[in-house]
């Protein structure tokens, strides 16, 4: 399996052997035991970029706990996301990968006010006699999203579909309030930057996956790899 | 003021006038620097508060505490599962908001309808009644008023 630091394919970093130290020992400039635990996930070439970032926010040390205490068939899964998360604090030392969250999280309040101003008109259609089709309802400007509105990880789905993550953040806009509302990541405070959907994060996550022949790697992103991807 | 952060009381040291973390963690919230420690560690963190300008560090430790939290309670996925989450519930209120269109351009097409029909029967009723009330004046012109005698007059 993948978590063979000398399984063929992909070109995994060995550890101890003849392969040379994994992308995270190079970065360490320390000795690739055997059994590494971030051998599988980081290889000598590129791995130690992505082990860079990794380690300038959780620490070495941090990640090799978190990894010990998860089950090796989740561990690459682990490893994606991690790097995903030192990315994008790195990208946004602020908000990191909570940026792209609120995006969503608008998004998702937005399509919901659109969807209940579509099932109210529909209500009225189908009364006997339809009075006119009510006003489109009064922009009212929702208050900024807090980290408190934001959802708890007690309230996720048990599957993943791991490419979601490097989506780009589409900017979809209500066809009613599509002149009036400007979603706007930095509303909600400061330097937000959008770009934990740009080309690097996921070319990150085609190698990782890719790699590994994880099966959880479903559609590839759409994005253009070559140009940071933050949808107008 | 001798009460020390919830950050120094965590690392069991004394909490310096100038203390990095005591602005983003009082000391009624241990919880908060606990969570954020386990995830990220306490250099990682001051250094990373120290990169930052002062007025925006509440919201970088916001942020860091949020996703230490997603982090400890789903440690394979972190915030990847909040990313999913959402995903999946824009997806369901984009298809729900076009069912809904559908349905919407369905009944506003069936009311056009019947009323073209509506409209036309109108038209058809009254092109009868035209035709009805004519025949019925060349009926008349012919036999002349009912009370007349029939003996013609030409």
């Amino acid at each position: 399996m993948s978590a063979t630091p000398s399984s063929s394919g992909g070109g995994s970093g060995s550890s101890g052997g003849g392969g040379g130290p994994c992308g995270a020992c190079k970065f360490l400039r320390r000795k690739c035991v055997l059994g590494c635990i971030f051998a599988p996930y980081f290889d000598s070439e590129q791995g130690a970029a992505h082990f860079a970032a990794v380690h300038k926010v959780f620490g070495a040390s941090n990640v090799s706990k978190l990894l010990l205490h998860i089950p090796v068939q989740k561990r690459l899964d682990a490893v994606v996301t991690i790097c995903y998360e030192a990315q994008a604090r790195l990208r946004d030392p602020v908000y990191g990968c909570v940026a792209h969250i609120f995006a969503l999280q608008q998004q998702v309040v937005n399509l919901q006010a659109e969807l209940s101003y579509l099932q109210a008109h529909l209500a009225t259609l189908e009364l006997p006699s339809p009075p006119p089709p009510p006003p489109p309802p009064t922009l009212v400007t929702p208050p900024p999203l807090s980290i408190s509105d934001l959802p708890s990880a007690t309230s996720v789905p048990t599957t993943y579909d791991l490419s979601s993550l490097f989506e780009p953040i589409v900017q979809v806009q209500p066809s009613w309030a599509m002149q009036q509302r400007q979603m706007d990541p930095r509303q909600y405070g400061g330097s937000c930057s959008t770009s934990t959907g740009s080309g690097d994060l996921q070319a990150l996550a085609r190698e990782l996956v890719h790699r590994q022949g994880s099966p959880q790697h479903g559609s590839a992103p759409c994005a253009d790899a070559s140009s940071p991807s933050m949808s107008k | 003021m001798n009460s020390r952060c919830a950050a120094c009381k965590y690392l069991r040291r004394r909490c310096p006038s100038d203390c990095i973390f005591s602005p983003y963690f009082p000391p009624n919230d241990p919880q908060r620097f606990a969570c954020i420690h386990r995830i990220y560690g306490a250099s990682n963190v001051a250094r990373m508060l120290q990169q930052l300008p002062e007025n925006q560090r509440a919201s970088a430790v916001d942020c860091l505490y949020y996703e230490a939290q997603c982090r400890v309670q789903d440690p394979v996925y972190g915030c990847a599962g909040i990313i999913s989450l959402l995903y999946q519930q824009i997806h369901n209120a984009e298809t729900e908001i076009a069912k809904t269109q559908a349905q919407i351009a369905l009944l506003i097409d069936s009311n056009t309808q019947e009323q073209q029909v509506y409209l036309h029967q109108n038209i058809e009723v009254e092109s009868d009644l035209n035709i009805l009330l004519q025949e019925q004046g060349d009926e008349f012109s012919l036999l002349g008023p009912p009370n007349q005698a029939s003996s013609g007059f030409i």
